[in-house]
């Protein structure tokens, strides 16, 4: 009798042991290799907005960034609307107030934080940045523990990658404002 | 006199105080919350705007539920063939158009499908998403809800006729902020990796049986 009650429980116990194999031992599936764009925020060329000069006999670096910004989010209308009535030179309330005019969604700091620019780097928004002292505004496209790449307005052709704490430090030294509009990034490219 | 000029000095100070306590930071920052929607997944609908395909696909996925359920729960990026973006991050590697692609927030492609080999349905099309995704994720739908995940047609209702074509001049309406991630869908219409519950519970029976009969035989065969 003991054998029997032996028997039954390994019976038991056996059934089904090769479809739950997988289930124990689970052969993970080769995970595709990702290699995150570089920049995050790969601004098309045909998006990029150059610098321009205002009525004022300003250069417009702000609301260029901004409208390359916006381009990548998916914005085409607005920026080409921003482009048409906005020009010569910015500041953090000047464009704030515009920006609440226009109904425009954004967030900005002033306070040289760096925790925006990584924000604004990993939900692949991007952000202007002011250089230079303030006197100029570019987009930060990319910033990672190591490094940072830049979008000048006054030379669209090519991304500079400059050290990360190079780029916080010139930023810091220039009154520490970044702003970025808030809509959609464009899709990552297809891994 | 000194004891008026204490007082003062004191009321003063104690209602600074208090102003701060009350008040939190005396700065003029706007606090805003930042959306963290870095994990979102990305589904890109590419096509002529002027085909009527393209246009049908938009419009379910502001009229039809579970769709426009999940166009809020990721980012939703319309694109338009001829324009820049299109040439620049999907003419070399859409099969078609109009195409309905969805990524996750790595850029790894869960589900693509463009042309004619896109559902006809809205919700055919939520099916499939919903089936990528959980094939990407691994998720088996339980037998006994598997009735549950494919509802029978029924009639829907007359679309509203619109006076005229969309307004292809405008930004299409900003997405919701929120802090993202993988979108979730309400049920997932695919087969499940697991045998129905009745061909396990068989299994089990007819092998217990056979242990049975094995051990039967080797007792009293041998008296």
């Amino acid at each position: 009798m003991k054998r029997l009650f032996v028997a039954l429980v390994l019976c038991i116990s056996l059934t089904g042991c090769e479809g739950d194999f997988n289930q124990l031992n689970p052969i993970q599936p080769k995970k595709p290799t990702v290699n995150a764009e570089r920049p995050l925020v790969n601004i098309p060329m045909a998006l990029r907005q150059e610098n321009w000069i205002g009525n004022q006999r300003e250069g417009s670096c702000v609301h260029a960034t901004m409208i390359s910004l916006m381009r990548w989010q998916g914005r085409t209308h607005l920026a080409n609307k921003w482009k048409r009535t906005y020009a010569n030179g910015e500041w953090p309330e000047g464009l704030a107030s515009k920006f609440d005019r226009e109904g425009v969604r954004y967030a900005y700091t002033d306070k040289g934080d760096v925790r925006f620019l990584e924000w604004a780097s990993r939900t692949r928004r991007g952000c202007g940045i002011t250089v230079m002292g303030g006197a100029h505004m570019v987009a930060l496209v990319h910033l990672d523990d190591k490094w940072a790449c830049l979008l000048d307005n006054n030379s669209i052709s090519k991304y500079k990658w400059v050290s990360r704490e190079a780029v916080i430090a010139e930023w810091k030294a220039s009154h520490g404002w970044a702003v970025t509009p808030i809509y959609t990034p464009a899709a990552p490219k297809p891994q | 006199m000194k004891r008026l000029l204490f007082a003062l000095c004191v009321v003063l100070m104690t209602s600074t105080c208090f102003a701060d306590k009350v008040n939190g930071v005396l700065s003029e920052d706007r606090v805003v919350n930042l959306p963290n929607d870095q994990g979102k997944w990305y589904v890109s609908v590419v096509g002529n705007a002027n085909d009527a395909q393209y246009q049908t696909i938009l419009k379910w996925f502001s009229q039809d539920i579970p769709l426009r359920k999940l166009k809020a729960q990721v980012h939703f990026c319309p694109v338009k063939s001829f324009s820049s973006t299109y040439e620049a991050r999907y003419a070399a590697n859409v099969k078609g158009l109009p195409t309905v692609r969805l990524q996750n927030h790595q850029g790894v492609v869960i589900y693509e499908a463009a042309g004619k080999n896109l559902p006809f349905t809205p919700q055919g099309l939520y099916g499939a998403l919903a089936g990528s995704v959980s094939k990407a994720q691994r998720i088996p739908i339980l037998p006994w809800r598997r009735n549950h995940a494919r509802p029978c047609p029924r009639p829907g209702p007359c679309p509203t006729p619109t006076p005229g074509p969309p307004d292809f001049n405008l930004d299409p309406e900003p997405q919701p902020i929120d802090d993202g991630k993988a979108p979730d869908f309400d049920e997932a219409p695919v087969q499940s990796s697991l045998p129905p519950l009745w061909l396990m519970l068989a299994t089990l029976v007819v092998s217990a049986g056979a242990g049975l009969a094995v051990e039967w035989k080797d007792i009293y065969a041998k008296k």
